[in-house]
């Protein structure tokens, strides 16, 4: 699988749950727009967990809210994809090594 | 408890929020449009755009933002928004949520507490002044309304209270007004033997014109002489003795009004019940107007919104107190003193800002930080003002006639043992606790938890089981599931399990720590922004001190 394709694929699935979530204001958006700045009460922490347990299901991933710094992570549409993209090649390694 | 004592900003350095309150910002923006001057509200925006901010999905407003729903908040807001001849939006969304706290009888604070006075009146208006609608069933809240009288004429909190007595004359207020909006629709008598009931108010003035809540106050005070004036305006009467004397000496040279005789500051509920009596009484005397604009103006938040004095020196008893909490008790002398200042006359407890109500976790946050430490006469008195907001269903509510609920009941309990009282039936308390129905989430289950253990029925598995169920496992308690710990929901879980004698793993409570905290900075959650809020730092701080002491104890602090 060509890396760049599998990111791009990524983001427009994020792009695709966050729209679900909250809405058209996602459409717009660069990728590396803080969301909370961009969207304000329409992204507050209630919106964000809510969220991410929709990429968590979408994806098939688990997010630590605790070892993993879900404010940073999870702030701009750029950084979900980064994210997401490591779980995912984690789980793959894993699941080769294995 | 004095109302002569210095005041309070000359007894240390004050923590102050600066932040718009909304009983403030209502109390201000409502004196201004009595006085015609509404238009001229300063930062009249951002104000209505504070207000508007407070408005939930539900059609109800909050205290504060993110909070849930309730009648007071959504009268204030809405009366607000009015004055200031600001849009109202979805009305009809508004009267549906006032609908959802309907009880079939009268309203509730809240969709399913037990309905009370202050709750109808505020609920009860809203729906008709400014819906411009029906309350569900007009018959039934009227007969409500009528079983508040008691046998000495006076009106009380709910008809459970009528039996034992307890009127005051915000409760007659509040009564009167809720019929006079009913009979502004559907004409109809009011339901009080009226004669009893004017008898009992002209009773509760002094002769000094002033008035008190109740039989049992012992200070002349602003704001029963308002609502007592008001009350018998409602009954198209005056007071016996004219209170404008004693009204217009309550004036500071600064313009503004104080709520009691001798007491240094010129709050904006004072000015609220000055201008409000002397209205119903007559005509306001020359001058009052342009000061008390003049001094609500130093009363106004940079942001939008008001406080109760001037911002820079506006602290509430939950910041100090928390800012005592965690400093370890450094240079806290004179914020103490402060916490004890905000006990004020006619009522036991302590205030969460000075010169408005007492209130019960205020009380306790107060007392968690020391305030009156060493003092057992204070502390019998403020089991005894505790024992007066007993409500007859056995739970607490947040301040006196208040309904009842689990945080305030944990609140109470949490005096009543930092006080040492035992006037307070813990018999009672079990039952209300026993009788609502389960909630879930893990504070309602942890509060519970630790009233019935104070009343005698310990159960710790149960604790257990609720601790794993809602365990984070990379560190920290949830308030809902186990995935997103947060800062008030770890808090309650360590002083519970210290409490039950339940182990405490401190390697995740530390990673939860670590990951909530940024430098000074503190966060309520992993996603919520870090930031300087006394009430998540004091816990942070507490917890911290936890982890590195096994042996420390973190104090019972309850807020929603």
């Amino acid at each position: 699988m060509n890396s760049s394709t599998s990111t791009n694929e990524i983001q427009d699935r994020i792009r695709a749950v966050l729209r679900r979530t909250i809405g058209d204001p996602v459409d717009g958006l660069p990728p590396d727009t803080d969301l909370a700045t961009a969207l304000g009460d329409r992204y507050d922490s209630l919106t964000a967990l809510e969220c991410i347990v929709a990429i968590e299901s979408a994806f098939g991933i688990e997010v630590d809210f605790v070892a993993q710094d879900v404010r940073y992570w999870f702030a701009t549409i750029d950084r979900m994809t980064t994210f997401v993209r490591d779980q995912l090649e984690d789980r793959a390694s894993l699941g080769s090594a294995g | 408890m004095s109302t002569t004592a210095p005041a309070p900003d000359r007894l240390a350095v004050l923590p102050v929020t600066g932040e718009p309150d909304l009983w403030c910002t209502y109390a201000a923006v409502r004196t201004l449009s009595w006085l015609d001057r509404a238009g001229r509200t300063p930062g009249l925006e951002s104000t209505s755009e504070f207000i508007r901010g407070r408005r939930n999905p539900d059609g109800g407003y909050a205290w504060s933002r993110g909070m849930p729903s309730d009648a007071w908040a959504t009268f204030y807001c809405t009366s607000t928004l009015a004055d200031l001849h600001q849009p109202l939006p979805d009305l009809a969304g508004t009267a549906r949520w006032l609908d959802s706290s309907w009880s079939g009888d009268a309203y509730a604070m809240t969709p399913g507490q037990q309905p009370e006075v202050w709750a109808t009146h505020f609920a009860t208006r809203t729906m008709v002044e400014v819906c411009a609608a029906d309350v569900p069933d007009a018959d039934r809240l009227l007969s409500w309304l009528g079983a508040l009288q008691t046998r000495d004429g006076g009106l009380t909190w709910t008809p459970e209270h009528a039996v034992a007595g307890d009127a005051d004359v915000r409760a007659a207020y509040y009564g009167l007004a809720a019929w006079r909006a009913l009979h502004s629709r559907h004409p109809v008598p009011p339901p009080w033997n009226v004669a009893a009931l004017l008898r009992w108010l002209r009773a509760r003035q002094s002769p000094t014109g002033a008035f008190r809540f109740d039989a049992d106050a012992d200070t002349d005070c602003m704001w029963a002489t308002y609502r007592a004036v008001a009350a018998l305006g409602l009954l198209g009467a005056r007071p016996a003795i004219d209170p404008t004397g004693w009204i217009t000496a309550r004036r500071l040279p600064g313009g503004g009004f104080t709520r009691w005789s001798g007491y240094p500051v010129a709050d904006v509920w004072a000015s609220f019940c000055a201008v409000g009596a002397l209205r119903w009484i007559g005509e306001l005397p020359p001058g009052t107007a342009d000061a008390v604009e003049r001094r609500i103006a130093e009363l106004s938040c940079a942001g939008g919104g008001f406080t109760y004095r001037e911002p820079a020196l506006a602290a509430d008893a939950l910041t100090v107190a928390a800012t005592v909490l965690a400093s370890d008790g450094r240079d806290a002398a004179g914020l103490r003193r402060w916490l004890e200042h905000c006990r004020l006359p006619n009522e036991g407890g302590i205030m969460y800002m000075p010169g408005r109500g007492a209130e019960i976790r205020c009380t306790l946050w107060a007392l968690a930080a020391g305030a009156f430490a060493g003092d057992p006469a204070t502390g019998a008195a403020i089991g005894e003002w505790l024992t007066r907001l007993h409500n007859p269903d056995g739970g607490f509510g947040c301040w006196h006639g208040r309904g009842s609920d689990l945080v305030s009941t944990a609140a109470a309990v949490g005096v009543a043992e930092l006080t040492g009282t035992r006037m307070v039936d813990a018999g009672r308390v079990a039952a209300y606790v026993g009788g609502e129905p389960p909630s879930d989430g893990l504070r309602p289950g942890l509060q519970t938890a630790r009233i019935l253990a104070w009343a005698g029925h310990r159960e710790p598995r149960r604790v257990s089981a609720l601790l794993d169920a809602h365990r984070v496992s990379g560190g920290g308690w949830a308030a809902r599931g186990n995935r997103m710990p947060d800062l008030l929901s770890t808090y309650e879980a360590v002083l519970t399990a210290d409490r039950f004698g339940i182990a405490v793993d401190a390697a995740p409570l530390a990673a939860f720590l670590a990951r909530t905290a940024c430098g000074d900075a503190v966060a309520w959650s992993p996603l919520a922004p870090a930031g300087t809020d006394p009430l998540a730092r004091c816990l942070h701080r507490l917890l911290r001190r936890r982890v590195a002491d096994p042996a420390f104890r973190p104090p019972v602090l309850v807020l929603s």
